[in-house]
């Protein structure tokens, strides 16, 4: 688009820095998770395991408590994102209803959730979440966004897509809301379901005020929390033998492989539902 | 109009739940967090309504005022870097030709945006740590006598805090710009081109007044997300950085959840809501007086 070399060569510059940012720091954490305690403590620059060690792996899984974090995390991110899309879909189709009578003041109530950020009503919702008996529940992590004002307006632009006369010729024919929803909506507007999960998956990886907020079990804890314990080298084992960089650091790489397998896959809807949406959270 | 409710009657029970969800984890607990702030707290719970003292006592608290500061430096740290740098990747972008290459930049750039706040701090307490890497290849070409250490200084929190948010969201925001970007005709830019402008120009004349509106939006976007910063500095805080770090929404968990002043931390909450949603009115002014235009 430009054409002057100078701003060629400045624009390779700026994004070789930043991607750089972004590869180094996440490179010397691998080359340090594979490193034995020894290596991984040397001061400098580690850019490579010498030698290659699995130690850090070994001492995580073994004297560290990190597998039920991470078997908790995939039982909320599973059944928390599939609740999510499916009633979202709910609440996209019935959005898109023109002729609903109160359809503008259900439209309204949604908007306004959005006003409403989870950080600034911490403590009521603790409350909260006690009077429902919630403390202590991976459900509460299942719960803490069901579904969500975003979701259900990007399943909303997703399903207007759907040509009505496709879906008006079925409805003729006496198929009901669920069926409409099963064989036209959702089939037709799959890149719309696929990017709503795909947000909320990441979303529910990540999750950290919440579990953080509701859960003090062990048992219960989820990946994050787990994580957070072990970088701050508060570990479930004795206090005595402190927890070196490549355990540290193999907790990170061990929490981001699923991300990396997902990532390839969902790239494209990722990007895509942050340029439909424009909006964040 | 009434047949048109009863024909309908499916579409309101399948909108019930959501409702019914909205209300119970979003409006009762917001209006919960009004309650409890006109209560006294007890041991086990509100004990009593005592109107406004909670929010005398919100005002005359330093820590309060302290938190308010840090989370208003921070916030407009976030907003104004992370508004403004994510222009020069999307421009950047915009050159790049092999497509694989640009995919690869869009992708290294995008990535810490998925990542959780756990773990960016934890790449970077390995990355900034005082025998880390940044800190030998500062110390080894002469630019520092002594180790920064990035994660314990006071004078480096508040910079670290905005720092690595603005670089988790600066891939998003620059695919944002880009996708704005892209939608601008290359007519316009083969005209200039015809008219003998210079790059300069053309980024200054051409590209970022149509960047403008989107520059706007993630202009709103980010301040409101600012302004509750809550997982970030948290991860952060640390005995000698809590002063410069403690955001207003850290400040209502601590007192709330870990000292159980339920009434003195929904009274802040409220506050922190209270501004948030007079900054979301201005935007609602703002953009509405845009489109007008």
């Amino acid at each position: 688009m430009l054409r002057s070399p100078s701003i060629r060569i400045l624009s390779y510059l700026i994004l070789l820095f930043l991607a750089g940012t972004m590869i180094i720091p996440l490179w010397t954490v691998v080359a340090t998770a594979f490193s034995t305690k020894f290596g991984s403590l040397q001061p400098g620059i580690n850019l490579w395991p010498n030698p290659i060690s699995f130690e850090g792996f070994d001492t995580l899984f073994r004297r560290l408590n990190f597998v039920l974090p991470f078997a908790n995390t995939l039982y909320v991110t599973m059944v928390g994102t599939v609740a999510h899309v499916l009633l979202s879909a709910l609440g996209g189709y019935v959005l898109i209803q023109e002729d609903l009578p109160g359809r503008k003041i259900i439209a309204g109530v949604i908007l306004l959730t959005l006003t409403i950020p989870t950080q600034v009503i911490l403590v009521p919702l603790f409350v909260v979440f006690k009077q429902f008996m919630l403390l202590n529940t991976l459900l509460s992590l299942i719960v803490s966004e069901l579904v969500s004002a975003f979701s259900i307006l990007l399943m909303k632009t997703y399903f207007e897509q759907v040509p009505k006369s496709m879906v008006e010729s079925a409805r003729i024919d006496g198929a009901g809301h669920f069926k409409l929803l099963k064989d036209f909506y959702l089939p037709l507007a799959l890149p719309g379901v696929v990017t709503v999960a795909a947000f909320q998956i990441v979303h529910k990886y990540n999750l950290f005020i919440e579990p953080l907020l509701f859960i003090n079990d062990p048992q219960k804890i989820t990946l994050q929390i787990a994580l957070q314990s072990v970088i701050q080298g508060e570990s479930s084992t004795s206090t005595n033998d402190f927890i070196a960089p490549n355990v540290t650091m193999a907790a990170i790489v061990v929490a981001l492989v699923p991300l990396l397998i997902f990532y390839p896959f969902m790239q494209k809807y990722l990007i895509r539902g942050l340029t439909v949406g424009g909006v964040k959270e | 109009m009434l047949d048109r409710i009863r024909r309908h009657w499916m579409l309101y029970l399948l909108i019930a739940p959501i409702l019914a969800y909205f209300c119970a984890f979003l409006f009762y607990p917001m209006a919960q967090g009004i309650f409890l702030s006109t209560q006294k707290a007890g041991l086990l719970g509100p004990v009593g309504f005592i109107g406004w003292d909670n929010y005398a006592k919100v005002f005359s608290t330093p820590a309060v005022w302290q938190a308010i500061w840090n989370t208003l430096i921070i916030a407009a740290g976030i907003t104004i870097v992370g508004t403004l740098l994510p222009i020069l990747p999307a421009i950047a972008l915009l050159q790049i030709t092999p497509d694989w290459l640009k995919r690869g930049f869009q992708t290294a750039i995008y990535t810490p945006y998925l990542l959780s706040w756990v773990i960016i701090v934890g790449i970077w307490l390995n990355t900034l740590s005082p025998v880390g890497l940044v800190n030998s290849v500062l110390e080894g070409i002469g630019v520092i006598d002594a180790p920064i250490n990035f994660f314990a200084d006071p004078f480096w929190a508040r910079p670290m805090v905005i720092g690595l948010t603005v670089w988790k969201d600066v891939g998003f925001h620059a695919l944002i710009y880009l996708a704005a970007l892209l939608s601008l005709s290359p007519d316009i830019l083969e005209a200039a081109d015809i008219d003998g402008a210079n790059d300069y120009k053309k980024i200054r004349d051409i590209l970022l007044p149509h960047l403008m509106p989107m520059i706007k939006v993630v202009f709103l976007i980010t301040l409101l997300g600012s302004l509750r910063t809550f997982d970030s500095a948290f991860l952060m805080l640390n005995g000698r950085t809590a002063d410069e770090i403690r955001t207003l929404a850290i400040f209502t968990y601590e007192r709330g959840i870990l000292n159980f002043d339920l009434g003195l931390a929904s009274a802040a909450g409220v506050v922190l809501l209270v501004v948030s949603l007079m900054i979301s009115a201005v935007a609602q002014v703002v953009t509405r007086a845009e489109r007008e235009n």
